[in-house]
């Protein structure tokens, strides 16, 4: 909502800064206080602080490196997308291999953007991620017209992963939703995307697959 | 530890001279003591013997006295009986007879060689030299003695050594004597001194038994300490070599991390410094000099220079989004790099094992996709991530030609940096199995299940992280 107001008021957009790199934080500010359009209301160094902010700041996009710490940015990207509508995650990383891009788009990041991009490519990123586009670099586009991405196939997320394990150890829906501080309907929707990934459809068999993985101790 | 060959060769040596010594020793003494005993056994019997003779020689004076003694008798009638007589007077079968002599060595009786009577032998020798006759005389007239002689024997037919006995008839100046051959207590002695022969012999035998079953012994226990030696020591090898690649990886994860997190960043933020500049000078309405372009191109340059030597040094995407995601990725690279198609099945859940096991199986694949792109002429790779209840199978998969895995195991060629991994998955108590054909080479590599992460401590983590933004 509010991105869709800043770009017909031509609001500014307000960005978040998640990178465990202060210079690379100030360069980057200073670059986009060039441009009028965008503010950057928040530096966050870690996964771990970057939701906390994001829910106090509720910036329109959150600029997200992906190695850092303890939490790294696609896990945390999974964890924000799913509380946090209104805010749009642009990955911002060095890393440019696929399983990167595809993991971070299953993750639900809106856009990938390389850190050696310009720092005008980055400010269009912004803004078309803003407006509710997707962006990704030049190469990174490239590299998923070769290999488009399934969203329903393939290799579960972190945040699935979790909730698979919690399925497997017997907690109910409404327990994991407690647990991991989200909504019932969000885990009822990794309930359907985790069923759907590894083309299950009984409990007996999603525990057997967790136990047989090791998700969780016998 | 090592049991030296040195000292090995000084215990073989030690060995062989102590039973040398004991042989020496045991043969010395025994031959003393059969010695010894030999000549007790002699004396005995040559006093026995000379018994024997006093006996026989008394019963003869006793048979011929009657005739001797009686004065009624003419002398020389007289002299006749007894020297018939003495002709009769045999014992011992063929060998036991009496003989008699005058004191001037005149053969008077001699029952087995008759030629003798009548005739004088004073100056008769032996093959020693000895004059027998004179000897025997002297032994009588001194009262009766024994003398050993060399003399023919009648039953054997030839000279052999003798005991002989003399008495002396004084009336009539004759010297009455016998003998026995000693030819028996010889042979006695013999068979003893053969059998206390071959009872050395025996021991000699015995003693060379026990000195080469002690060096059998020796060296087989020299053997066994040896090879559990080796064992052992190959085994710390092992570990201390496996120990130097886990230092080496982490090392090189370590300079990867700081190269991609620390260096590559400070140039980003440089770099972005410079567009910031670039982007005052613009706002000013100044045009951005050439040196500033520059900079900001050959910054880029490093930049990717650093990436990629640090994803050379250690895949970071190995550490942020786990093994599989990093297969895939290297399956791309490699055929964006050889053209051979590879196709990655995993599953569908991830971060399943510890960093040190995620990077071991990474560098099998990687050696392997190294050893399909030199060797095999494949055009297609299968590389395949299961789990089952054991735990996780990796296997790789190619068409190629194959090899021939004994030979290369020999040859220790190509096959040395797989046998290397082969010892890393075994360090971290992985299976290791290489099979090779003309259809192509297949790797299989199990990780048990105990060596899984606790998925545990990852969903603690996640936990925390959530927690923390609630708070």
């Amino acid at each position: 909502m509010t991105t869709q107001k800043s770009n017909y008021n031509e609001d500014v957009i307000t960005v978040l800064l998640v990178d465990d790199h202060p210079m690379v934080q100030s360069g980057l500010s200073a670059c986009l206080s060039y441009y009028p359009d965008v503010k950057v209301i928040g530096n966050v160094n870690d996964g771990q602080f970057a939701l906390e902010k994001a829910l106090e700041l509720q910036p329109d996009v959150i600029l997200m490196d992906i190695s850092m710490p303890t939490l790294n940015g696609i896990d945390a990207t999974e964890i924000i997308t799913e509380q946090l509508e209104s805010s749009k995650v642009l990955i911002f990383s060095m890393h440019n291999s696929l399983e990167f891009v595809t993991s971070a788009i299953q993750a639900g990041a809106s856009g990938y953007i390389l850190k050696d991009t310009s720092s005008e490519e980055v400010y269009y990123a912004i803004k078309a991620v803003a407006s509710g586009k997707k962006y990704y670099s030049s190469s990174i586009t490239q590299m998923l017209i070769e290999n488009p991405v399934k969203q329903h196939t393939g290799k579960l997320t972190t945040r699935e992963q979790l909730v698979l394990s919690h399925i497997a150890k017997g907690l109910s829906s409404k327990e994991i939703a407690k647990e991991l501080a989200i909504s019932f309907r969000t885990v009822e929707a990794h309930r359907r995307n985790i069923k759907s990934k590894l083309k299950i459809d009984t409990l007996a068999e999603l525990i057997r697959y967790a136990v047989n993985y090791g998700l969780v101790e016998n | 530890m090592f049991f030296p060959k040195r000292l090995f060769i000084i215990a073989i040596i030690q060995v062989l001279l102590t039973c040398f010594v004991i042989f020496l020793f045991v043969s010395q003494e025994y031959r003393e003591l059969s010695e010894q005993s030999l000549e007790t056994l002699e004396e005995f019997l040559i006093e026995q013997k000379k018994q024997e003779l006093v006996n026989y020689t008394t019963l003869a004076v006793s048979t011929i006295i009657p005739i001797y003694k009686n004065k009624k008798i003419p002398l020389a009638q007289a002299k006749q009986q007894v020297a018939h007589t003495i002709d009769n007077m045999l014992y011992s079968g063929e060998d036991g007879y009496f003989f008699a002599y005058d004191h001037k060595g005149n053969g008077i009786s001699h029952p087995k060689e008759p030629f003798r009577v009548g005739k004088n032998w004073w100056e008769l020798k032996d093959i020693n030299g000895e004059r027998i006759i004179q000897n025997l005389i002297a032994n009588a007239q001194k009262g009766g003695d024994f003398y050993r002689y060399t003399w023919f024997k009648p039953s054997a037919n030839k000279p052999l050594d003798k005991l002989g006995y003399s008495v002396y008839l004084k009336d009539w100046n004759w010297m009455l004597g016998t003998g026995v051959y000693l030819d028996d207590v010889n042979n006695k002695l013999n068979k003893l001194q053969q059998s206390i022969d071959s009872h050395i012999y025996k021991t000699q035998k015995l003693i060379l038994f026990i000195a080469i079953l002690s060096i059998l012994i020796l060296f087989i226990f020299g053997l066994l300490v040896n090879l559990s030696q080796k064992k052992k020591t190959d085994k710390k090898i092992n570990e201390l070599s496996q120990r130097v690649i886990d230092m080496q990886e982490e090392e090189r994860r370590r300079i990867s991390r700081e190269l991609h997190d620390g260096i590559v960043q400070t140039l980003v933020s440089i770099k972005y410094s410079l567009e910031a500049t670039g982007l005052f000078l613009t706002q000013t309405k100044q045009d951005k000099p050439q040196p500033l372009i520059d900079a900001e191109s050959s910054l880029g340059g490093a930049i990717k220079e650093i990436r990629r030597i640090s994803h050379h040094l250690h895949p970071r995407i190995l550490d942020e989004l786990g093994l599989s995601s990093a297969l895939e990725n290297l399956a791309v690279e490699f055929y964006e790099r050889t053209n051979i198609e590879v196709i990655v099945t995993k599953p569908a859940v991830r971060k399943l094992l510890s960093d040190e096991i995620n990077t071991t199986l990474y560098r099998v694949v990687q050696e392997s996709l190294t050893n399909i792109e030199k060797h095999s002429r494949a055009t297609q790779v299968k590389i395949c991530i299961t789990t089952g209840k054991d735990g996780l199978t990796l296997t790789i998969k190619d068409n190629g030609i194959g090899f021939n895995t004994k030979v290369e195991a020999k040859k220790k060629t190509c096959g040395i940096g797989l046998r290397n991994l082969a010892e890393r998955v075994l360090y971290h108590r992985g299976n290791f199995d290489c099979t090779s054909s003309n259809k192509g080479t297949k790797i299989i590599v199990k990780i048990p299940k105990s060596h899984f992460n606790s998925q545990k401590s990852q969903t603690a983590d996640s936990n925390k992280a959530i927690k923390r933004d609630k708070a």
